[in-house]
């Protein structure tokens, strides 16, 4: 059985042969463990991959995300990094006020997608391939105006706030709408959402202004018999309804920030769980046997069969030794 | 509802604008600043972390409360100077060496704020040279150490090495907080105190400076 059809069958809960994989990397973890990592890799090849964009127009970025410095992105948000093989973060955010709104200029190039180029890789995999863009309404609103500064701004509710956001989201649309007309098997989009023991924003809040950005990420994959997949980091138990409601096919999230037998219970079997395995105390600290035990809750909680998708992220601090023995303990269980 | 409750209440509900109006007001009829602090500011925030805590405020909540609070300080602040007036207690505040996340730690510092601290907020990526030369020049009570990556977590302990060595540690306590941190990583490195959300962090800074 392909990759593409394991992923497939994952999804709609239909008895797939063995759990799909995806390991998720940073630059960090390749700069330190290159030996580890691909002995990793070739033992426990992915079954998901993204597809490159094949922009035509060059993006107009400047600078390594991952590397000390600045970083400016093709928004024009200089993002400022202290520490090499992760991201930095927006110190200077360019709008004052969202009376500015109109000075943001839209990466326009993010939509010169080649569609023939990008229906070839497809062709040329067996695997499960996602789009290679990402919708990131709340945290493009962050990078732009400042986390703090928007936290507010989601009270205080300026009009220039609204008028960016539809404009943004108008730009979303149309780049999913892009990728909808290519042969990839799913379309994502992410936003953090959590924190570790909360949300970032009320639910009510999420619910009334960034829900039916989601709904209509969801519905435009699903209009072209595409997935629909998510990340988010932190404590989300809270919208966990909503994401099924709209439709969501599988979430990446911090599952053991909540609790995972929980999250089983009451969403086990409603989508696929994109992982993960907990990378603030396993990934880093955990014996081996405490990642097979992670395994094993992960399995009881949410494999159906189907509906789990063996995902970790190997980023700062983790151990190549807890990657690979995430992905061998899966062999066992499934 | 006297001036007093109608100031806690724009703080709870974030109106600066009333916020402002109704200090103005208490100001005015002759109120003494370290009232309005005891008997509106601190409450108020309280009150706001305590509903943090609970769940029925989120960030956005807190926040503009917290500039609630500012607007009224603002206001307050030159009357202390001139009173004299000495704060709760002083505090040096950053994310250590290599670490960017901040959005924690800048609640902490406003809930200690308006808990009558103050605040010198170190920032972000902070060394533990750039901590010790804080302490040597604020004199600080607390240390306020921000982490919320595993990997930066070993410069907590390398900030109270340098504090050691400098001969800085026995006049200044220590407390530190961050998403994954725990109260036993907290003992081990000498820490006097992990508070694991920044309501619990005023209430431990009151306990470190009785
Ligand atoms: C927002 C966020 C970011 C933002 C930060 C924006 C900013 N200005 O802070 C950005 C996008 C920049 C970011 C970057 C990265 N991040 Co980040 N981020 C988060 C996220 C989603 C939320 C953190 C947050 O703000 N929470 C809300 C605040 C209010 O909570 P808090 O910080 O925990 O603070 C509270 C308490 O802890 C306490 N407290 C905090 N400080 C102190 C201090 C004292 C003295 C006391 C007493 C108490 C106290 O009080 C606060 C209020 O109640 C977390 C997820 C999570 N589970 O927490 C990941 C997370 C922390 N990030 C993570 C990672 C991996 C990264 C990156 C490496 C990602 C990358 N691709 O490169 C980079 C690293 C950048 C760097 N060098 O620091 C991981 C860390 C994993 C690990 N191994 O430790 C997390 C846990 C996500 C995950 N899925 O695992 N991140």
């Amino acid at each position: 059985m392909t990759s593409r059809e394991l992923v497939r069958r994952t999804l709609s809960f239909d008895a797939p042969p063995r759990v799909p994989r995806q390991l998720w990397l940073l630059p960090w973890a390749c700069d330190r463990y290159p030996e580890e990592l691909r002995a990793i890799q070739a033992r426990f090849p992915d079954d998901i991959v993204s597809a490159p964009a094949f922009h035509e127009a060059l993006l107009p970025v400047h600078g390594d995300p991952y590397r000390p410095g600045t970083f400016v992105d093709e928004w024009g948000c200089t993002f400022l990094n202290v520490q090499a093989g992760v991201i930095g973060e927006v110190k200077t955010p360019l709008l004052k006020s969202w009376d500015a709104h109109e000075m943001v200029r839209f990466p326009e190039e993010r939509l010169s997608v080649q569609v023939d180029e990008v229906n070839q890789f497809c062709r040329r995999t067996d695997r499960f391939v996602l789009a290679g863009a990402c919708p990131r309404p709340f945290e493009r609103l962050q990078f732009l105006r400042g986390t703090e500064n928007l936290l507010m701004d989601l009270i205080d509710q300026p009009a220039g706030l609204h008028a960016f956001l539809a404009r943004l989201h108008e730009f979303y649309m149309r780049e999913l709408e892009l990728w909808a007309r290519t042969d990839v098997d799913a379309l994502s989009f992410m936003d953090d959402w959590g924190g570790q023991q909360a949300m970032l924003i009320s639910p009510q809040l999420w619910r009334t202004f960034f829900k039916p950005l989601y709904r209509d990420y969801v519905a435009i994959a699903h209009q072209s018999g595409k997935a629909a997949f998510m990340h988010s980091d932190g404590y989300i138990l809270n919208i966990l309804p909503d994401l099924v409601e709209i439709g969501l096919d599988a979430l990446n999230c911090q599952v053991f920030c909540m609790d995972v037998a929980l999250l089983g219970d009451r969403f086990g079997g409603k989508l696929t769980f994109w992982g993960e395995l907990d990378r603030q105390q396993i990934l880093p600290g955990g014996s081996r046997a405490a990642v097979i035990a992670a395994a094993q809750r992960l399995r009881s909680a949410f494999w159906r069969p189907g509906g789990f998708i063996a995902q970790c992220e190997f980023g700062p601090g983790a151990r190549p030794e807890n990657v690979h023995a995430f992905f061998e303990a899966w062999e066992t269980l499934v | 509802m006297d001036a007093y409750d109608a100031l806690r209440a724009a703080v709870i509900e974030g109106d600066d604008l009333t916020a402002r109006a109704a200090t103005e007001e208490l100001l005015s009829a002759g109120h003494d600043a370290q009232a309005l602090i005891r008997g509106a500011l601190t409450p108020a925030m309280d009150e706001v972390g305590r509903r943090f805590e609970a769940g029925e405020f989120f960030l956005p909540e807190v926040l503009v409360a917290a500039r609630a609070m500012k607007a009224a300080q603002e206001l307050i602040q030159p009357l202390l100077a001139r009173s004299k007036t000495p704060p709760r207690g002083r505090v040096v505040l950053g994310t250590v060496a290599g670490d960017l996340h901040d959005i924690g730690k800048n609640l902490v510092a406003a809930m200690l704020c308006s808990a009558g601290f103050a605040i010198t907020d170190l920032g972000v990526d902070v060394s533990p040279d750039r901590f010790v030369a804080a302490v040597g020049a604020a004199r600080p009570q607390i240390v306020g150490l921000s982490a919320l990556l595993t990997t930066t977590m070993p410069a907590m302990q390398q900030t109270i090495e340098a504090l050691e060595e400098q001969n800085l540690r026995a006049d200044v306590k220590v407390m530190v907080g961050g998403a994954p941190l725990t109260g036993v990583f907290a003992a081990r490195i000498g820490a006097d105190g992990y508070a694991p959300t920044a309501a619990a962090a005023v209430n431990l800074a009151r306990e470190l400076t009785p």
